[in-house]
Parts: structure tokens; sequence; C-alpha cells
């Protein structure tokens, strides 16, 4: 075929009537959105969470999204510079923890950012003891601790890992004044890490997570590598949600046990403490209206679809979404919750 | 049969093509197997769990063989574990032997990525019992042993050991990481740069601005050389590769892939350390230590064969413990992820099949890579020869691409590479050694929070010596270095009067 230039004219009138779906569908969005997580690891829940989101919404949208693993420090501050919508930010409850620790890096989400709608939740936060521990429940920790003795527990510090920690702290002091001191961190860094605190006898609980832990608890007790769960943060209500096999050997119903009210890790003597993480996105408080209602509305079109929740929860997570409004005010009610218990024990 | 299910046109189509896309990485520097598995790790959702780990262990085996290609033809190392791919590589392509140093690290990449992948087929959960004995004592006593490589690799002794503690002092810039169990406290940063500092500098950047753009500074201070044509370069008939290379290397090659397995198998030691052990290892055993870092093929068997050791090895805690043992296997936990198999202590026993495809996929992409490589390098030898006008500004373009990308898009990444390029330049005019400032830069770090997590752990210093037995083999291996570096030392002091002595009496 010559080429000249009617054909030349007809090719490009044809790509831009196909183009035309996807223009009207995010006309208020960039056509290249790059979607940056608070995690380097592309291995983790939050880049797991984040792929299947993106994948979905952009989809809906008609847009590319493209989801980069650059961790906390790095993800606020490229959020901080684009105040375009090229760049939003998906993260958990770290987003906020890290900054009620005190750790660097970590700005507050609620003050220089705005906290946007909240997507799903992972279920798994978990704490465990070796198989062959004389502590068999969190019941025992809080005794032993109560009785002078000295638990351990390898959390890595600063956010989600250390917010059961502190829980914990919290019940012991709530239980019996004092023996909070008894209850001590050991910091660690990956799970690895605190896997290994665990085999070396460095410490005494670990936090971990049913994903990345259930395995081991399968393994018989004469092994050095076996575990046992002996708390999960999530609310009863969360676990509910999840699939009724659970995750390997752990059916939902043993999940349940673990957890409240089973499990009762108090918060001021007469309700549990609880932690659902949870997976929300952040976006540049400059960024415009119109983008953040143009992916709320994309966000309602997925989540009302089986599709993405089937995936969602295949993958072991609960589908959780709130438009923006809802998401941010609950954000700031659940962190000022937390504000309150870390407060209390500075 | 079961085999049959995986073995499709497709499965092997991924292998082949993620290989070459691999090598092409690993060759490029700044470009790595890391970033080569990220950037494809989104399309495992679409091939489903065999065919993505295909095309994802294909990246990983192309992109660490990749490596010595830039290492030995420019000096400049593709990925961090082929640094010491460039003592011997490189001095050889400068001698016109750039055909016979690159078969050379080809077949010993093949034999390093073989051996450790038979390693984790038949001893996968075994060596994974043996890696949970390591502790942060004897992890910090393995860095400690590689971290003595600095005093072999010197030309001045002490200026190399300052070069080094150098490298591991500007390496500790920056926060001390939760995410490694520390403060989250920043240190060492100049007052004003938290914003660009606050995680340090980057390796990537500060190695190809080490060994790239300081050669190119280096090479425009003199003027533009004429560079090697043709003639010079020893190809086809005359590059006179035989088999001979490698004898009486066999127990070089079978320690080197030993040492990479094992330091594969180790998680957090860190890939890099994998191919300075394995040289450190074979030159202080050598009977010829003084011809390393010279040309000596065995400095390149021992690179390569080590960091090709480090695939199958780093697959080991990652299928027996679900832990992955270096950072591009952190992203393969990925793959299985976003498909939702769980890897833990169960992963073999529960998927024999996925077990099986993945040995099979390593095993197609180690073969791939040996042969797409050992044919294209008669070709690829002749990079040498492209006028340095042309070759320098396209070396210059790909650092400074490969900068800018390596964490995503961070423009000062880019003045990373100027500042250590010029750094690099200087060092040479200081007598600072780049190599032994490299090692400490890429190691500190590790060194550094092993040390420190020693103690928090078992609150004394006694424990380096009392922990268990491995301590006390590490701390035996240890005194070996150091001691054979000063007896290294010496005897080249010896000669260097004994030469002098000899100018001056006619």
């Amino acid at each position: 075929m010559k080429l000249n230039r009617r054909t030349v004219m007809a090719a490009a009138a044809s790509v831009a009537i196909l183009a035309q779906p996807m223009m009207a569908a995010a006309q208020d969005l960039p056509r290249n959105v790059r979607m940056v997580i608070g995690s380097t690891s592309t291995g983790g829940d939050t880049y797991q969470a984040a792929s299947i989101v993106a994948d979905a919404l952009s989809k809906q949208l008609g847009i590319n999204i493209k989801v980069d693993a650059v961790g906390p420090s790095e993800g606020f501050k490229a959020l901080g510079r684009d105040k375009r919508g090229t760049t939003i930010m998906l993260f958990h409850d770290h987003a906020y923890l890290g900054n009620l620790y005190g750790i660097a890096g970590n700005p507050d989400p609620f003050d220089g950012y705005l906290v946007g709608p909240t997507l799903t939740i992972n279920p798994g936060n978990a704490y465990l003891v070796a198989k062959n521990s004389p502590y068999q429940t969190m019941d025992d920790i809080l005794t032993a601790a109560a009785n002078g003795e000295r638990i351990r527990v390898a959390i890595q510090p600063g956010g989600v890992s250390e917010i059961g920690f502190t829980a914990m702290r919290n019940a012991a002091r709530v239980r019996a004044p004092g023996s909070e001191e008894n209850i001590v961190p050991v910091n660690t860094g990956s799970q690895a890490d605190k896997n290994q605190a665990m085999f070396d006898g460095l410490a005494d609980v670990i936090n971990g997570s049913i994903q990345a832990n259930e395995q081991f608890t399968a393994l018989p007790e004469n092994d050095q590598k076996a575990m046992r769960f002996v708390w999960l943060t999530a609310t009863p209500e969360t676990l509910q949600k999840s699939p009724e096999a659970g995750m390997g050997a752990l059916s939902r119903d043993d999940m349940l046990q673990y957890a409240s009210p089973q499990t009762s890790v108090t918060l001021d003597g007469t309700t549990d403490f609880t932690f659902d993480k949870e997976f929300f996105l952040i976006y540049n408080k400059d960024m415009k209206p119109e983008m953040m209602q143009a992916i709320d509305e994309g966000l309602a079109a997925v989540f009302a679809q089986d599709e993405l929740n089937a995936r969602l929860l295949e993958a072991f997570f609960i589908p959780d979404f709130q438009p923006m409004a809802e998401g941010s005010a609950h954000l700031m009610k659940k962190r000022d919750t937390y504000r309150e218990v870390i407060d209390a024990l500075k | 049969m079961p085999i049959l299910e995986f073995l499709t046109p497709m499965y092997v189509f991924l292998i082949l093509a993620g290989t070459l896309v691999g090598i092409i990485f690993g060759a490029i520097p700044g470009m790595t197997a890391t970033m080569a598995v990220a950037v494809c790790l989104p399309l495992t959702y679409s091939l489903g769990l065999d065919n993505g780990l295909a095309l994802l262990l294909g990246l990983y085996v192309g992109g660490i063989s990749g490596g010595l290609v830039p290492a030995i033809l420019l000096g400049i190392p593709g990925t961090p574990s082929s640094i010491t791919t460039t003592f011997d590589g490189y001095p050889m392509a400068q001698r016109g032997e750039g055909e016979k140093a690159l078969r050379i690290g080809i077949v010993s990449s093949l034999v390093g990525g073989l051996i450790s992948l038979a390693a984790l087929f038949f001893f996968a959960p075994a060596l994974a019992e043996f890696a949970i004995k390591f502790s942060y004592v004897e992890k910090f006593l393995i860095i400690f042993f590689a971290l003595t490589v600095m005093a072999a690799l010197s030309e001045d002794m002490l200026l190399g050991i300052f070069s080094g503690f150098l490298g591991i002092f500007i390496s500790l810039i920056g926060v001390y990481d939760v995410t490694d169990g520390g403060n989250g406290e920043y240190r060492l940063i100049p007052p004003g740069l938290e914003y660009w500092l606050d995680y340090g500098f980057s390796l990537l950047p500060v190695l190809i601005g080490l060994f790239g753009l300081a050669t190119i500074l280096e090479a425009a201070e003199v003027g533009m050389p004429k560079g090697q044509s043709l003639k010079d370069i020893k190809v086809g008939a005359h590059s006179r590769f035989s088999w001979g290379v490698f004898k009486g290397q066999v127990t070089n090659l079978v320690r080197s892939s030993g040492i990479g397995t094992f330091v594969g198998i180790l998680p957090g030691v860190g890939g890099s350390a994998a191919s300075i052990l394995s040289y450190t290892a074979a030159k202080t055993s050598s009977k010829n230590p003084e011809s390393f870092g010279k040309g000596n093929p065995a400095g390149i068997i021992a690179s390569e064969s080590g960091n090709n050791g480090l695939t199958g090895g780093a697959m080991v805690p990652l299928l027996s413990l679900g832990i992955p043992g270096d950072a591009t296997t952190a992203l393969l936990i990925g793959a299985f992820t976003l498909q939702g198999v769980q890897v833990g202590p169960l992963f073999i026993g529960n998927n024999p099949a996925t077990w099986d495809s993945m040995i099979i996929a390593m095993l197609l992409a180690n073969i791939a890579m040996f042969i797409m490589m050992y044919f294209a390098i008669r070709w690829l030898a002749m990079v040498v020869a492209v006028p340095k006008h042309i070759l320098f500004p396209v070396i210059l373009m790909m650092c400074v691409i490969g900068a800018y990308t390596i964490n995503y898009g961070i423009m000062f990444d880019v003045w990373t590479l100027l500042i250590f390029g010029i750094f690099g330049w200087l060092a040479t005019k200081l007598r600072l050694e780049v190599a032994p400032f490299i090692i400490g830069f890429i190691l500190g770090p590790s060194a550094e929070i092993y040390f420190i997590k020693s103690l928090e752990s078992f609150g004394t210093l006694t424990i380096f010596f009392t922990k268990s037995w491995i301590a006390m083999l590490l701390w035996a291996l240890i005194l070996g270095s150091v001691i054979g570096s000063i007896m290294l030392a010496r005897r080249k002091a010896a000669l260097e009067l004994a030469q002098a002595q000899a100018q001056a009496e006619p």
C-alpha cells in the first residue's frame, strides 16, 4: 500500500476515534499516573494490594497506573513535589503511626497531605511464640509479666509492628500497673530477622503475619522453626469476612480463636484493643478536587463489581472501600485512638 | 507426564527471552538483574505462576551473568557483584585478551550457576537448616572476613585500608533505618542536606561514578585516546582460548561456586559479598597472589563462578523458609504473592510441580545464557575497538540513565554519580584506592547493623569469639586472610627494595 496524505489522515483519525472512550473516561485525570507505595518491597502486602487495586482502577478509568515501591520517605517526598495528580500514594496505617512514634522521614499525613479513600484490609497482623514456649496464650504472657518475668518481643519499631507491642504493654499496665516494664522490645528489621530472633532464643514473642508465618505453625514441635499463633490483632468483624477456608491449615474458625474477644488484649479494662491494617490512598494537598472525585468514582465502580472483591479475597485481603470523605474521617478517628495509647506509655 | 504440563513452547520462549533481556540489563552499567526483575514483575500477573517464574528466573540468571561484559571490556562493573571481575578482566582486555577473558568469565558463570543449582535441588532443606544457625554474630564475622580483602587488594596497604574505612564511613551517612531495626535517627548528614541524604548515597550511582565516569574523566585529562584497533585485539583464531586455562583451576571453580552458593543461602549478607569472598579466597590461596589484579584468569574464574553461585544459593532460603537470600529473590517473592502462593517451610512439599518448573527454568536459563554469550563474544569483544569519541558519550549517557532510573527517577542519584565520578578522578591523584573504597562502601552498612545487633542481643564483645564453632572457624579465616595480606605486602616491599638496589648498582 502506498502511504499518501489521505491514508495517513485516515490512520490518525481511526486512532483518535479508538482512543475516544478512554480519553472520555479519564478526562479529569492524567493519562499516566504513578502510584508510589510506602514500602520498598515488591514481595510484601503493600505492593500486592497496590497491584490489585491499580490494575482494576486503570482498566476502569482507561489510564495507566504504574506502581513504584519507593518506601515511605521517598513516597511522601515524591507526592509532595507533584500537585498535578500524576503521583498518588498507597500506604497503610504506618503512614500516621510512623509519625506518632516520631520516626524521622514520616510526616503527618493529615497535615501536609490529603488522606483519601480506604481500599482494603490485611487481617493477617499476628504475634507468635515458639511452639515449645511456656507461653501458650496472650493471657500466659500478660500473667508472666505481672509475675515479674521479662517478655522479649521482636518487632520492627515505629509502625504496624510496634502498635501491637504497645497494646500488649498497655494491657499489662491496665492489669497490673508497672508490669508493662517487663514487656520489652527486641528491635529487628525484616520478617527474616524477627524469625531468626526466635530461632536464636533472643525473643519470646515475635510480630509476624498469617501469610508469612502460617507454614511455620504447621511444623512439628521438635522443629526449631516451629511456631504458634498467640494473637491476631484484626477485629472479629474483619476476620468474619475472610474466606472460610482461611489460609493453609489455619481455618477462619481457628483465626477467630486468636482474635478478640476469644483472645483478649484489653484497651482499658472493658474493651479489647484491636487493629486492622488498612490500606488507603494519600494525595498531594494541592491536587485538583475533580481528580480526587474521579478516583473516588472509579473506585466505587470497581468495588461495586465482584471481580475486584473476589481477587482481593483470593489474595487474603478484605475489601474495605470508603470514599475520600468517610475514609479520611475514619482514619483520623483511628489515629486519635492509637495516639492516646501511645502517649499513655511514653 | 507432569513435566510436560509446564514445559510448553511459551515456557521455553520466556526463559530464552528473559535470559536475553537479563544479559542486556546486566551488561548496561547502572542497570541490574534486580531492575530487570522489577520491571517485568507486573507481567507475571497475566502469565501465570510457572510461565511468570520462567521469565523472572531467566532475567535473574541473565542479569547476574551480563555484568561481566562491561566489567571486562570497559572496566565498569555492570552489576555490583561483578566488581571483582574488573580487577583481572579489564587488564586482560587492555592487553588485547578481551575475548579470552570473556570466555573464561562465561564458562565460570555457567559452572557456578550449575553447581549452585545442584546444591539447591539436592540439599535445599538441609542447607536452610544450616543457614538458621547463622545469627547476627556469625553474619558480622562473614562481612568482616569479606572486608579483610581490602588489605589484599591495596597497592599500598596503609592507604588502601584508609580508603576502605573512608568507604565505610561514607556508607553510614543517612538514617539508621527502622526497617533494619534501627532507631530511625539521622547521622553524619551535613547540615541542610537532610532532604537528599536521608537514606545516604545510593550504591549504583556511586559504583558507576567511581568506575565509569572517573575513567572517562581520566581519559579526558590525557586527551582522547585513539583506542585499540581491531589489529590489537585478539579475536577469533588469534584469541588462543583453550580449555587449558582451567587447568589447575578446578579447585578454584568449585570453591568459588561453593562460596557463592553459601553466601546466597544466608539472608542479608548480600550478593556482592559472594564474589568478593571468592576473590579473596582465590588470591590468598594462590601461589602467585601478586599476579592478581594484573590480569590473572584465576581472578575472573573466582569472581564469576562466585556471583553465579549465588543464584541457586539465594533460592534456598526463599523456597525453604519463605525468606529471600538477596535483593533479586526478594522481588521473586512478589511473583508468588501476586499469584496467591504461600512460600514458607512447606512450599516444596506442597508445590512439587512449581518446584520442578523452577529448577528446570534455572537449568535452561543457565544453558541459554552460556550459548547466547559464548557465541556473541567475538562481536562483543570488538566493543573496545569502537573509537573513544563515540564510545565514551554512549557510556556516559548509559551511566546517567542508569543512575536516574535505579530508584525510580531520583535526580539526586545523577548528582551522586557526578560527585563520585569527580571523587574517583581526584582519588587517584591523592593515592587513595578505589577498590577498597567501594568494598568498604558496599559492606559497611551490613557490618554496622550486624555488629550493633550482636551487641544489643548478647551484651558483650566476647560473644564474637565464644558464640559458636562457626564463629571460631570464621576467626581462623579472618586471621589467615590478614596474615596472608601482611606477608604479601612484605614480600612486595622486599622485591621493590631489591629492584631499587639492583638499579642503583650498575
